[in-house]
């Protein structure tokens, strides 16, 4: 046992080690994306900007909801959809967007998702802040203390995203189709989640065990309680996103644990 | 102190006879357990008993296939033994595929970056090492571009640029860095011979037997993975030479 907590902080202490390196090439991910102009984030916004448009014009009649209440749910909705895209269907590809620095140099391994990771997260809190900026536009300023509340679900999404992008990757490294069934399973599960219509549709339909077994929905409650209607997250499907955090850690811990000596015979 | 130790170090890698296999495939196959026929097991090192020490210049010969490559990649820490154990002590930096490894993307300025980055530099000792580096390739407003418009000459310049700019304890190389143009290829040799001269320890992998011999005063012949024989350097080629001829008199 305390052989095994030596090498956890030996590993992370590797992760310290190589944060100017994973850093930098984080920095490089977003300005490759940005295209170093201001343009160039308005256009990566285009996406989640222009699905919300779309989709209010249709569902918020289809659902008969006003467009004030229905814009900000749904591009808060695409906003952690998309992220939530980015650390599964682009995590896939961490490992082996790092091969030639894995073939070079002796590495954690974990620091190749988290720059996957951390790309994702920077482009879902630029996100995040338009949706803000939206919502305050709408019905005046939130509730302060309740967007505090948005840092600790914040850093459990971070480490989520990350425990789900060593899964995959690993994953991708092992099977090539990896990433193909990893995006036919994101496009079912955009489905069965409530991006882009209200939970409740599904509650009054008594398909309430969509949303309560669905702990993604309970990640999109999460973000949209303090954000859309200045309320603490607090609620049933906390509990599941959080014991799905860690669940998934565990996988990625176990799975990371055992790929170190190995991966490289795999790539 | 530098230090390299090995102990019965064997490295064995399972390759799969078609490639990476699919999921779905995996998934199918399993269930009618016939996924062990696929595998195929190559014996790259095996039962390597190694001791190098603090000041030692280490050369490894041997025919291609013999396991030089291997060897050296598990002394860098690339390849994990899987057998043994490995002890290694001292900063080590390597010189082998040094021409992978760089974002097509990202300038030459900002690959120096990331390259430093990953050898362990910080942003303010790359700072200082990245004009030094900038100077010794002499790509000048090259560098400015992205990697991806450079020639295989101009990436062989900046990679080895930025691998030599270290000052390591363990020097690991691989190979004679051949291209580049021959006013550069001087220029190299001479930073390699410094560089060789610095380190406290160097292992050298070639072909090139006269370079092995010049720099090294110990040399290793690998055959199929075993160490054949291992002492001072000329008494080592000279059996190498030996060798060779004769395998060449057979084929003959």
């Amino acid at each position: 046992m305390s052989s095994g907590s030596i090498a956890v902080s030996d590993y992370c202490r590797g992760i310290w080690r190589t944060r100017f390196f994973w850093l930098s090439l984080v920095k490089m991910d977003l300005r490759t994306r940005y295209r170093r102009s201001m343009l160039g984030i308005g256009w990566s916004l285009l996406h989640p900007v222009a699905m919300t448009i779309v989709l209010c014009t249709i569902f918020s009649k289809l659902f008969g909801q006003p467009w004030r209440e229905y814009g900000p749910y749904v591009l808060s909705g695409m906003a952690l959809w998309n992220y939530f895209a980015g650390v599964t269907v682009d995590g896939c590809q961490s490992f082996l967007q790092g091969e030639s620095y894995i073939r070079q140099h002796p590495a954690p391994l974990a620091i190749y998702p988290l720059r996957t990771t951390l790309s994702a997260g920077f482009h879902f809190l630029l996100a995040l802040v338009v949706v803000l900026v939206f919502t305050w536009c709408v019905h005046g300023f939130g509730n302060l203390p309740a967007l505090t509340a948005l840092l600790p679900v914040l850093l459990l999404l971070f480490v989520f995203g990350w425990a789900v992008s060593c899964c995959v990757s690993i994953l991708n490294v092992m099977f090539q189709d990896t990433q193909h069934l990893v995006m036919v399973a994101m496009q079912i599960l955009f489905y069965i989640t409530p991006v882009f219509y209200p939970a409740e549709m599904l509650r009054e339909r008594n398909l309430a065990w969509i949303v309560d077994y669905n702990p993604l929905a309970g990640f999109m409650e999460m973000i949209r309680q303090p954000v859309l209607t200045g309320q603490l997250p607090i609620f049933p499907g906390v509990g599941l996103a959080v014991a799905t955090t860690v669940f998934v850690s565990l996988i990625a811990t176990i799975g990371l644990a055992r790929m170190q000596q190995r991966l490289i015979f795999h790539l | 102190m530098a230090h390299i130790q090995l102990d019965n170090v064997g490295l064995t890698f399972h390759v799969r006879r078609g490639g990476r296999v699919g999921l779905k495939e995996f998934l199918v196959r399993g269930m009618f357990r016939r996924s062990a026929e696929n595998w195929l097991t190559v014996e790259a090192l095996r039962d390597i008993n190694l001791q190098i020490r603090q000041g030692e210049r280490v050369g490894v010969i041997g025919k291609n296939g013999a396991g030089k490559t291997s060897l050296l990649k598990l002394l860098a820490g690339v390849y994990p033994p899987t057998s043994g154990r490995r002890g290694v002590e001292g900063s080590v930096s390597s010189l082998f595929e040094i021409t992978l490894g760089f974002e097509p993307d990202a300038s030459g300025w900002e690959n120096i970056k990331y390259r430093g980055y990953l050898q362990g530099e910080s942003p303010r000792s790359i700072r200082a090492k990245a004009q030094s580096i900038a100077d010794f390739c002499e790509l000048g407003d090259f560098l400015n571009m992205p990697v991806r418009y450079y020639s295989t000459g101009m990436t062989v310049r900046l990679a080895f640029a930025i691998a030599t700019a270290v000052e390591p304890q363990i020097l690991l190389v691989d190979e004679s860095l051949s291209a580049g143009d021959l006013a550069f290829q001087k220029r190299a040799r001479r930073r390699m011979k410094k560089l060789m001269s610095e380190a406290s320890l160097v292992v050298l992998v070639s072909h090139d037997l006269e370079a092995v011999s010049n720099v090294c005063d110990r040399v290793i012949l690998l055959d199929g993975g075993r160490i054949r024989q291992d002492g001072p350097a000329d008494e080592v080629i000279a059996t190498y030479q030996q060798g060779f001829a004769t395998a060449h008199g057979k084929a003959a």
